[in-house]
């Protein structure tokens, strides 16, 4: 096989966007979760478990605008496909992340009386943009199926997916954070990682059983054999994690992170499977990456950036988390 | 109802709330660092209280930025399919640098700017400060030059009917590009200027005569002394350019019907698109001629010579009006405010109540500006390559008549709630004057805590 750019482009493109999605959905997944999570918390526990997103939202979010950017800026007909498909859940995912972005602001400088509606404007707006999420996966496995089904499992996996969220914050949260807060951090995660495994258990089958297509990318030998990792280590992980969680917080805080990584973890391995059913398609069944992509010479000014910005964002991301490492404390401007 | 009209409301609803906070976040990053450099010189605590009173500002309006950014970017995709299938070749990429060189960037270096002042050394707190504002002005560059584009497109060929790059350079540096981008940076500039004055002349009209409000007010008065002429110019240069490539929206900004010579300047009239004609109008004989082609007998293009191809007149016209109107008021205002504070060393009651409503003023001039050149550039998206009514995407006008009638509601909502903050950081500050207790980055005995951490 020679090796052609208007062939490699595409590739290396929908490969950048998969990218940037997981890191998203890993990164502010957490602080979605913890938004999530405010209904469950007292007041007091509130501003800690603020104090341990404050830094880094808003980076967060950024890969949310990079993925869309580059599926806007590399497969335009896909964008305006999948996202005219499912305007309203865009809409949805939109004002949820508007009102929890602002909350963030607002609850730390509004008159200390009007503080209490902020924080439920944060939890509404975080849950939103949770459920929107989850609802458009569902509905963008079953083929961006909009028929009764598709809503009823889009619901589900919305369901799903806002536990799972709410499981990367509380395994955020035993990292960042001490005393009873973190005990009940551990609590939160057990509760909610049952949701989680259900959710992938859910997706795993739907979107074989939707198109023969897929099914026949993972059930035929020797796909079934090379492919069985995935699911086995995931399982295995999820399980490991489950019976962790009767042993955290350990006297000495080891393992603290180690939660967020196995989630983190299990992310990406279920992230892998369905890159691998979906691919060569970006909008399932109907337009592949080369049918989806930008003219070559286009795709190629961006990845001269890319190349060289990303590495740059990627350390500088570090670095960022490295300065405000360790357990959360007030989050004062200073 | 139209899905069109009702898109066209929508995107512009939401570019128009977007774009308020840019307009002070670009400005207000070098303004605190202003600030933060004026206090690492002197030492003087004052200075680095004007900096935590403003930089609360600059978070709120960040985030306001950011949340109502990443809606620009779905709205794309939702509502105007057919302009990235057309032009998104040229679209794409100017996005996509945005978003690595500048989103990243900010939103990175803002953790620390915020938070981090005890957790890094002063001399890594100012770079982060000065990145941030490097990168609030880059990601200006980048969709500036989008936007320009689409008013002046350059550097492309149509091939099969989708517009490709062929000169990145002429691209970027479109015709109409460099002229934008001062006015817009000029634009922040005021608009955080009259930000500043106006909230320092409510603490000084409600007693408050600390040091830092002192500082941030004359900051606030002669930066905008000093913007406003320079604006006026770079208005004027980029009417230049408009003439040379827009000339119908210039037709329309003049509300001028036939091309010809000695035409004069309307000031007031209600410009009736049907009957092609100007009611109740007050006109500067040759005015027109004089400011446009320097010369009595300069001819002025008319409407009548772009049939069913020029913009609507009558929001074109009255929101150039609307911006210079604005702009001589600033000119007024700041005027006056640099003279009493730098001559008397006071600010006159009435002035300082004037001053109070002027804090938005900069937003007023600039929506009022960005409407007369975007209502300017229709019946086109892209001027000469896609009209708008041929990128609008086949979502039913009921869906979008919903998310327009929440957007709305949202975007009134919110403004109450920031207009609310800013006025009640501003009384606290009021309050608190030079007595308010400065926050852990002065304290040495919590720098040791942290730095034990």
């Amino acid at each position: 096989m020679t090796f052609d750019w208007p062939t490699a482009l595409p590739l290396i493109f929908a490969g950048l966007m998969g990218l940037a999605i997981l890191i998203y959905v890993i990164l502010d997944g957490f602080d979605l979760g913890i938004g999530i999570l405010f209904a469950a918390a007292e007041d007091s526990e509130q501003d800690t478990m603020i104090a341990a997103i404050g830094p880094f939202w808003d980076a967060n979010e950024t890969w949310l605008v990079l993925a869309v950017g580059l599926l806007l800026v590399a497969f335009p007909m896909a964008h305006g496909t999948i996202l005219t498909a499912l305007y309203i859940p865009v809409f949805l995912l939109l004002v949820g992340l508007i009102l929890r972005g602002v909350a963030f602001d607002f609850r730390a400088k509004v008159p200390a009386g009007k503080k209490q509606r902020w924080n439920r404007i944060f939890f509404i707006g975080s849950a939103t943009a949770s459920l929107a999420q989850g609802y458009m996966l569902g509905v963008y496995v079953l083929g961006l199926d909009v028929g009764f089904g598709g809503m009823a499992f889009g619901a589900l996996v919305a369901l799903c997916l806002s536990a799972a969220y709410a499981a990367m914050g509380s395994a955020w949260l035993i990292y960042k954070t001490e005393g009873d807060l973190q005990v009940k951090a551990v609590r939160w995660l057990r509760t909610t990682l049952v949701l989680t495994a259900l959710g992938m258990v859910a997706v795993s089958l739907a979107t074989p059983y939707a198109s023969p297509r897929i099914f026949d990318k993972w059930f035929l030998w020797p796909e079934i054999l090379y492919l069985s990792p995935l699911p086995i280590v995931s399982a295995l992980l999820f399980l490991w994690l489950w019976r962790q969680t009767f042993h955290l917080p350990r006297p000495d805080d080891s393992h603290a992170l180690t939660p967020f990584l196995t989630l983190a973890t299990i992310f990406a391995l279920g992230f892998a499977g369905l890159a691998w059913s979906f691919y060569p398609f970006v909008v399932p069944d109907r337009l592949t990456i080369w049918q989806a992509a930008s003219a070559p010479e286009s795709l190629a000014f961006i990845l001269v950036g890319t190349v060289v910005v990303l590495p740059i964002i990627i350390f500088y991301s570090f670095y960022a988390y490295r300065v405000f490492g360790g357990k959360a404390t007030d989050l004062t401007y200073d | 109802m139209d899905p069109l009209i009702l898109s066209r409301i929508q995107f512009g609803a939401n570019i128009s709330f977007h774009i308020l906070f840019p307009a002070i976040t670009i400005a207000l990053g070098w303004v605190l660092l202003f600030f933060k450099l004026r206090y690492n010189a002197t030492g003087d605590s004052a200075w680095m209280r004007a900096y935590f009173t403003w930089v609360k500002v600059f978070a709120l309006s960040f985030a306001m930025g950011v949340v109502t950014g990443v809606t620009m970017s779905f709205q794309f995709g939702t509502n105007w399919p057919g302009y990235m299938q057309k032009v998104g070749n040229i679209a794409g990429p100017l996005l996509a640098y945005e978003i690595l060189t500048a989103f990243f960037l900010e939103a990175a270096f803002l953790g620390i700017m915020l938070f981090g002042f005890r957790r890094v050394s002063n001399r890594i707190h100012t770079l982060a400060t000065v990145l941030v504002a490097g990168g609030t002005t880059v990601s200006a560059f980048w969709i500036i030059a989008l936007n320009s584009w689409m008013q002046t497109p350059a550097g492309f060929e149509m091939r099969d009917g989708v517009a490709h790059a062929v000169n990145w350079w002429a691209v970027i540096f479109n015709p109409s590009m460099p002229y934008r981008l001062v006015h817009m940076l000029l634009a922040s500039g005021l608009t955080v200027s009259f930000l500043i004055a106006g909230l320092s002349a409510l603490r000084y009209l409600v007693g408050d005569r600390s040091e830092s409000m002192w500082k941030a007010l004359r900051t606030g008065v002669f930066t905008a002394a000093i913007l406003i002429p320079i604006q006026i110019f770079a208005g004027d240069q980029h009417g230049l350019n408009t003439l040379a490539h827009q000339p119908q929206k210039i037709a329309a900004m003049e509300a001028n019907w036939n091309t010809g010579p000695n035409v004069p300047l309307v000031l007031f009239a209600l410009p009736d698109e049907a009957a092609k004609e100007n009611r109740f109008e007050i006109t500067i004989p040759d005015g027109a001629s004089l400011v446009l082609r320097h010369s009595a007998s300069g001819v002025v293009p008319g409407l009548n010579d772009y049939p069913g191809n020029h913009p609507p007149v009558f929001p074109v016209f009255w929101g150039f009006r609307v911006m210079v109107g604005t702009g001589i008021l600033m000119l007024i205002v700041s005027w006056s405010a640099a003279y009493f504070l730098k001559r008397r060393h006071s600010l006159p009651k009435p002035l300082a109540l004037l001053m109070v409503p002027m804090t938005i003023s900069g937003w007023v001039a600039t929506l009022a500006g960005w409407y007369t050149t975007e209502t300017g550039r229709q019946p086109w998206l892209v001027t000469g390559v896609l009209k708008t009514a041929e990128a609008v995407g086949p979502v039913a006008g009921s869906h979008v008549a919903l998310t327009l009638a929440v957007y709305l509601i949202l975007y009134v909502l919110l403004l109450i709630a920031y207009l609310g903050v800013l006025v009640h950081l501003a009384l606290k500050a009021a309050k608190d004057g030079d007595a308010s207790p400065l926050p852990g980055a002065m304290n040495a005995a919590l720098s040791q805590q942290a730095a034990g951490e």
